[in-house]
């Protein structure tokens, strides 16, 4: 059996071409953290992510989006597990500001035969504003037996309680904010490996949360 | 005022029911805390050093480990965890005027030991703490010098400790 792991890091910032296709080879490990940080202040983008696994395969996928303004984004993932004993994990996080709107899409499809699949996918998403929306769809299909499975979303905006105990220790409100969203953010960077990539990304991620919510 | 402003004015205020601030490390929610502070004082920030040198004698002041300081503010802390981790927050902001309020919920005697150390040892003439509580277990660690029972948001009785025992004696009853 042959195995590699991989790691891919990938920041989208404009509405890119085809999308993202993976076809994992047998035992082959791919991580990929994707970034979606749209520039343009109406800028759409549609992404795409196709990934077929193969005999203890793994995959995991760690997906930040962050949109504001006018700005809307699409993300659409479909993991097909056509053998048996792979594995893949996916994490969704997407922030959405002033009018944006964001769709998440996922789907995972477990086919006949493919026993033993574990596979999990979590969306979860923070509103900013009033008028922003966020739209997520996780779905499961499962044709095969023994099988573990699972999926979940949440949609929220930024704790109040968590606000009020940052503030009594004399965090201001705007700071208090900056630390939220930094700890809805990070479960994502912090998957990147390589140190200096991680803090490259991770200043492009606060950048693009400061432009994109001036004051939150 | 706002609570921020409050805090700035010199008052700590403990929760009953810490919350939990995930991704956040209990560091980086006291450097931040500390600069907003300095900032509206019109204070330069402090220094790493500086920081460093703080934390290093707070943290030995309330008895904590420095693993401590790493983990996220109150995620997966046990009950005592957490008020260790009140007393070390307010060892930190060195406020003028504390209010603890029902530290004691939910701590077994060797925790309990541990906090009112805490406070204890936080404790100069030049400042006051309020302690909020139930109970009388609390009061044999922390001594306090005057003693008010609070009904209905209003002070209805004032005196010294041996109110405490009074209480304790008689229940609040007759108050």
């Amino acid at each position: 059996m042959r195995v590699s792991e991989m790691q891919k890091v990938l920041i989208i910032n404009e509405r890119g071409s085809e999308g993202l296709t993976y076809a994992l080879a047998e035992g082959e490990s791919l991580s990929l953290v994707l970034f979606v940080l749209p520039e343009a202040p109406n800028a759409v983008i549609d992404l795409p992510v196709q990934v077929v696994m193969d005999l203890y395969g793994q995959f995991e996928l760690h997906a930040l989006a962050l949109a504001g303004g006018q700005q809307k984004v699409n993300i659409r993932v479909d993991v097909a597990h056509p053998c048996p004993d792979a594995r893949s994990n996916q994490l969704i996080r997407c922030v959405a500001g002033g009018e944006s709107r964001i769709a998440f899409e996922g789907l995972i499809k477990v086919q006949p035969g493919a026993i033993r699949t574990e596979a999990f996918q979590t969306s979860n998403n923070l509103l900013l504003s009033e008028q922003a929306k966020v739209r997520t769809c996780p779905q499961l299909e499962i044709y095969a037996d023994d099988v573990k499975c699972s999926h979940g979303a949440t949609t929220g905006s930024l704790d109040e309680d968590e606000q009020f105990y940052m503030r009594s220790r004399g965090i201001t409100l705007e700071q208090a904010r900056l630390l939220q969203l930094r700890s809805f953010v990070w479960p994502v960077l912090a998957q990147i490996e390589q140190e200096e990539l991680r803090a490259s990304c991770d200043e492009q991620v606060s950048r693009a949360l400061a432009e994109m919510f001036p004051g939150l | 005022m706002t609570p921020e402003e409050r805090s700035w004015a010199g008052i700590f205020l403990s929760f009953q029911y810490p919350i939990d601030i995930p991704g956040v490390s209990i560091s980086n929610f006291l450097k931040t805390a500390l600069s907003c502070r300095r900032k509206a004082q019109g204070l330069p920030e402090l220094t790493p050093s500086e920081f460093l040198a703080l934390r290093k004698e707070k943290m030995a002041l309330v008895q904590m480990k420095p693993e401590f300081l790493k983990r996220d503010v109150n995620v997966g802390f046990s009950g005592g965890e957490k008020k260790r981790g009140e007393i070390f927050q307010m060892a930190m902001l060195d406020p003028d005027l504390s209010i603890l309020d029902e530290t004691d919920s939910g701590l077994d005697v060797d925790a309990l030991r541990i906090v009112a150390d805490g406070v204890n040892r936080l404790h100069t003439p030049q400042k006051a703490s309020i302690v909020i509580t139930h109970y009388q277990r609390l009061l044999d660690y922390i001594v306090p010098d005057f003693v008010h029972i609070l009904k209905d948001g209003r002070i209805i009785k004032t005196a010294g400790r041996e109110l405490v025992a009074e209480i304790e004696e008689k229940g609040y009853e007759g108050f």
